[in-house]
């Protein structure tokens, strides 16, 4: 088996004329960190829904664990390890915190899934709001819910579409110190798309950076950070 | 709600509605409870597919109607007897509304409402056009034998017996559903509902879960079919209009579709709505309409969505917030 858990090769996705994405090759190794940023509208998420199979291939291919899983869907994917988050809060609203939780675990075919969905929210501290209803949660509670529900089954890839978004800056922070902990303790790879440049650079192993659907740098943070057209097409605009 | 209280309520519905059917003198009122009771299962199938699917359906009678139009003409055309048709035809309603689920649940909000409608006036046109067969606009009387499942029909028939039947039917039904609904299957279909993208995301497969409520629905709304036809001993188009579906959406509403028990309630409330009201005004469908107004702005989870805060917000329990419905 190769060292990268998760490999994306010359993924394209184009709508028509427009190519959201256009041959982007990504890999993630065991446990790693990888951190992605651009400006808005670079095709960040719409990686994320390439490589989940929300969204069909122009070309290339997605293999998780080594294996080919291009012509899987979306549940079959999550079924072998392949788990998201989503930029726009995605949880079960009428249904309470622990019964989701459990239900997630269940289908993704844990043994004892009462225990499993127990672990997780005690992970993301949801359990003293164990049998709330998911949309009397407050808007932090709900965005930790997402991340539980994609956390269930303890997958292999965790990719995270903008976690942060909407938390404050503590609460970000806080987050960010979580993940950390807890990819290092599950083993768990990230994919991390964050708009927080202070969250990416500061929990990432490695960074790319994306503009107008293509890889315009990838490496360690800091030499990430350095790359002058790094600095123009994004960091320099925001900073 | 544990399993103990659900056996406990199951029985206490039970003996209570032999006490009612026992109380009860007038054969005109038991008669007219009986046809509540009966549509108040028609709505329990309507409000199953609104609270587990999200989806409302305009073409509801035409399981209502269907189901009493199959048994009719088996009868009518001797192919088995009715011991057999009866369930024969159940099984049929629910294959059937399977399959057309398995193509029409894909289909979102208004649009599905729309399909519904188109289908089930579908087959009234075709009920009402086949004159030969089913007796077209003017209906078809139903030859049900002189026993059914080795009693006198006459004696099954008799207001205090077959209030007992269609009481029983409910309780069953409601009984059946709430187990059914708190089981794993219930928390898949409810997932779906409140998200199914997130659902395919957890490793669900959304589409089976959502046609087999649409079957269900359509299950218990055809038994309700079937009582009918055992009660009037007929069966006519008018029975798959579209405006009988919306009489049962209507009951759904007023009664509300959260807790299992609200469109039953809501059913309840048409009729003794329409036969006092209906004393007073020809037009009693006007006030009815205004009542209906007044619930859906101010209890939008209708009658029995108002009634379960009252009792809640009476016990102020310290627990806050608590899984509505049951």
């Amino acid at each position: 088996m190769s060292e990268f858990v998760l490999q994306a090769d010359d993924v394209a996705i184009h709508y028509g004329g427009v190519k959201a994405v256009d041959g982007v090759s990504l890999t993630l190794k065991r446990g790693e960190i990888r951190g992605l940023i651009g400006p808005n509208g670079a095709g960040k998420s719409t990686v994320i829904d390439a490589i989940t199979g929300r969204v069909p291939l122009t070309r290339g291919q997605v293999r998780l664990l080594g294996e080919d899983v291009t012509a899987l869907g979306p549940t079959a994917r999550r079924m072998k390890g392949l788990s998201r988050s989503f930029q726009r809060t995605s949880i079960f609203g009428q249904m309470p915190v622990r019964k989701q939780i459990e239900l997630a675990s269940y289908k993704m075919g844990v043994a004892d899934s009462g225990a499993d969905a127990d672990a997780v929210l005690q992970e993301l501290d949801l359990l003293p709001m164990a049998h709330v209803i998911a949309e009397d949660l407050g808007y932090g509670e709900q965005r930790r819910l997402d991340l539980a529900l994609a956390l269930v089954g303890r997958p292999s890839v965790l990719l995270l579409d903008e976690p942060m978004a909407g938390l404050s800056v503590k609460e970000s922070m806080d987050l960010a110190k979580h993940l950390k902990a807890l990819t290092s303790r599950w083993s768990v790879s990230v994919l991390l798309v964050e708009h927080d440049m202070d969250v990416v650079f500061g929990i990432s192993d490695v960074v790319t950076v994306f503009e107008l659907g293509r890889v315009i740098a990838s490496g360690e943070p800091a030499a990430v950070r350095a790359d002058p057209r790094v600095r123009e097409a994004y960091l320099g605009s925001t900073a | 709600m544990s399993i103990q209280r659900l056996g406990l309520g199951t029985l206490a519905a039970l003996g209570g509605g032999a006490v009612l059917a026992g109380a009860v003198s007038s054969g005109t009122v038991l008669s007219l409870l009986t046809q509540a009771i009966i549509y108040a299962v028609f709505a329990i199938g309507v409000g199953v597919l609104l609270r587990q699917n999200g989806m409302v359906s305009f073409g509801h009678a035409l399981f209502f109607g269907s189901s009493g139009y199959a048994v009719g003409l088996i009868l009518q055309l001797k192919l088995m007897p009715a011991e057999v048709a009866l369930p024969l035809v159940l099984l049929g309603l629910v294959v059937s509304a399977f399959l057309m689920g398995l193509v029409i649940v894909r289909v979102p909000g208004v649009a599905f409402g729309m399909l519904t409608l188109a289908i089930g006036q579908m087959f009234y046109l075709t009920a009402s056009r086949s004159r030969g067969l089913t007796g077209g606009a003017d209906g078809m009387n139903i030859e049900w034998p002189s026993t059914l499942f080795g009693l006198s029909t006459a004696t099954l028939l008799k207001p205090a017996n077959f209030f007992m039947i269609s009481w029983g039917t409910l309780v069953l039904v409601m009984l059946l559903l709430s187990l059914l609904l708190r089981s794993r299957f219930g928390a898949i279909t409810e997932a779906v509902r409140d998200n199914e993208e997130r659902a395919r995301f957890i490793g669900i497969q959304t589409l089976l879960p959502r046609a087999a409520i649409y079957a269900l629905s359509a299950c218990v709304t055809g038994l309700a079919g079937l009582l009918s036809a055992l009660n009037t001993g007929f069966v006519s188009p008018e029975n798959l209009h579209w405006s009988l579906s919306g009489v049962a959406l209507m009951m759904v509403v007023v009664g509300g579709y959260k807790a299992l028990w609200g469109p039953a309630l809501g059913a309840v409330v048409y009729f003794l709505a329409k036969d006092i009201l209906g004393d007073f005004a020809n037009h009693w469908m006007a006030i009815f309409g205004v009542a209906l107004i007044t619930v859906i702005v101010f209890s939008p989870t209708g009658i029995a969505g108002a009634l379960e805060r009252l009792v809640k917000g009476k016990k102020a329990s310290p627990a806050g917030a608590k899984p509505a419905g049951h």
